[in-house]
């Protein structure tokens, strides 16, 4: 059930991901919702079912617009590992602590590109990466970070419901 | 099994990182079509793709169309206007082209025309992000697009075919910073590179690189694909110049091109086999 139910969210999103919420963009800036939500599910569920959601996600990136596998791949696995890692000190009720997460991980994100960028074309104009993508990115995310995590909290509740009968845990 | 998944996890995990790591180094530029696992995750989400495309666009359409009357009224005029000129050019042009053949021929020049067969497409998904510029188009191998094909829209190129499924094409336009074109400018004959930049991917614009520091290339040429490249045919019109600046080393000189086409609106495209060419009569 929960596998089914997270393979369809990461599937739905990035459908909609590439198509409709590309009417979204402020200024060439778009939410990166995939990676909201992988952070989210790594939060709410721990560093390794974190861990299979990114390699899900950065797979189907990889398959649709990467010139090269892997990297996606790599991307979404480390930044959802390292998300995972800090799930257990901090209580999940709170909104705070996913935005500042979310944060964190879109600057990671962005800030991997350039360095890719620039490592690889020697194509770095410093100035204009941090005016014009890293401060519009990480403040349009952490927006959009909240209906999300509040989507998947409550489906999160809803699935440990199940679980909890299921197996009769407590 | 289980026992040493349990002892080994670790190291496992890590060998599996490093194997793709070096899979993606060398696999990394090298144009192929869709493996097996790559054709069914595209069967299966492509066509959902296209669906909720058509829903944009729909909604976008509907939206338009309830635009105040007087402006369509204007655009319609004005449509006709261009209409009219453009029939009366397209005569012209007809005459010429009579014309022509009647002096090559009497010439006696062999000459070829390159005819391209073409495939109507549509953009079904479009690459999130600042960084690159690729896309998913909803023609596959079934028909008869492969890697390396070029895309063009009215007016000049728009890119070319990374990698074909059975019924999806992963596309890069050339404002990508991973493409590279190699060009011309018409007037003048100089030679140079169009490459994206992604500081100017957001204004649709692109840079050409490489261009010798005594060239007389000059704001408003022309540029068209040169004959050095393997993959774009010679002579497709890629867009003009708009300003011109000399690199840090003196030596070279770089310029800004604006495409012919509004890569950030691309509708419908063609995609042309450069290796099926008709001989035109």
């Amino acid at each position: 059930m929960r596998i089914l139910v997270t393979a369809l969210t990461v599937l739905i999103n990035f459908i909609l991901q590439t198509t409709l919420f590309q009417h979204l963009a402020i200024q060439g800036i778009f939410p990166n919702t995939a990676l909201i939500i992988v952070v989210s599910y790594a939060l709410l569920r721990g560093s390794n079912e974190g861990c299979i959601a990114g390699i899900c996600t950065g797979l189907l990136f990889d398959i649709f617009f990467g010139t090269s596998k892997g990297y996606y791949l790599l991307l979404f696995l480390v930044i959802s590992y390292f998300t995972g890692k800090s799930q257990k000190n901090f209580y999940r009720e709170n909104y705070l602590l996913p935005i500042i997460f979310c944060t964190i991980a879109a600057g990671a994100y962005e800030f991997i590109h350039f360095a890719t960028e620039l490592i690889l074309r020697k194509d770095g104009n410093l100035l204009f990466f941090i005016l014009k993508v890293f401060l519009p990115t990480i403040v349009y995310n952490a927006i959009v970070t909240v209906p999300i995590y509040r989507v998947l909290f409550g489906i999160n509740e809803w699935l440990e419901l199940k679980e909890k009968y299921r197996y009769r845990l407590f | 099994m289980i026992q040493f998944w349990e002892e080994h996890k670790k190291k496992i995990i890590a060998g599996f990182i490093i194997i793709i790591t070096v899979i993606a180094l060398f696999a990394g530029g090298k144009n192929m079509n869709a493996t097996l696992l790559e054709s069914v995750v595209g069967f299966v989400v492509t066509p959902f793709q296209d669906i909720t495309t058509g829903i944009g666009n729909w909604v976008e359409s509907t939206s338009d169309s309830a635009k105040d009357k007087t402006a369509l009224l204007e655009e319609n005029a004005q449509l006709k206007e261009d209409l009219a000129k453009l029939q009366d050019e397209s005569k012209r042009l007809e005459q010429y082209e009579k014309e022509n053949i009647r002096l090559s021929a009497l010439l006696k020049i062999a000459q070829k025309y390159p005819d391209y067969k073409s495939t109507g497409t549509k953009i079904i998904a479009k690459n999130p992000g600042v960084w690159y510029n690729t896309f998913t188009t909803d023609k596959g191998t079934t028909d008869g697009v492969s890697a390396n094909m070029i895309l063009i829209a009215p007016g000049g190129v728009v890119g070319k075919i990374l990698e074909s499924g059975k019924n999806y094409s992963k596309a890069q336009s050339i404002l990508d910073s991973r493409s590279a074109v190699p060009a011309m400018s018409l007037r003048t004959g100089d030679l140079g590179v169009v490459k994206g930049d992604y500081t100017l991917m957001n204004n649709g614009l692109c840079k050409m690189e490489y261009i010798d520091g005594e060239a007389q290339i000059a704001v408003g040429d022309e540029i068209v694909t040169s004959q050095l490249s393997d993959v774009y045919p010679e002579g497709l019109s890629i867009g003009k110049v708009t300003k011109i600046e000399t690199d840090a080393n003196g030596l070279t000189k770089y310029a800004i091109i604006e495409p012919f086409v509004d890569l950030k609106h691309l509708g419908t495209l063609l995609v042309i086999d450069k290796n099926s060419t008709e001989e035109n009569p």
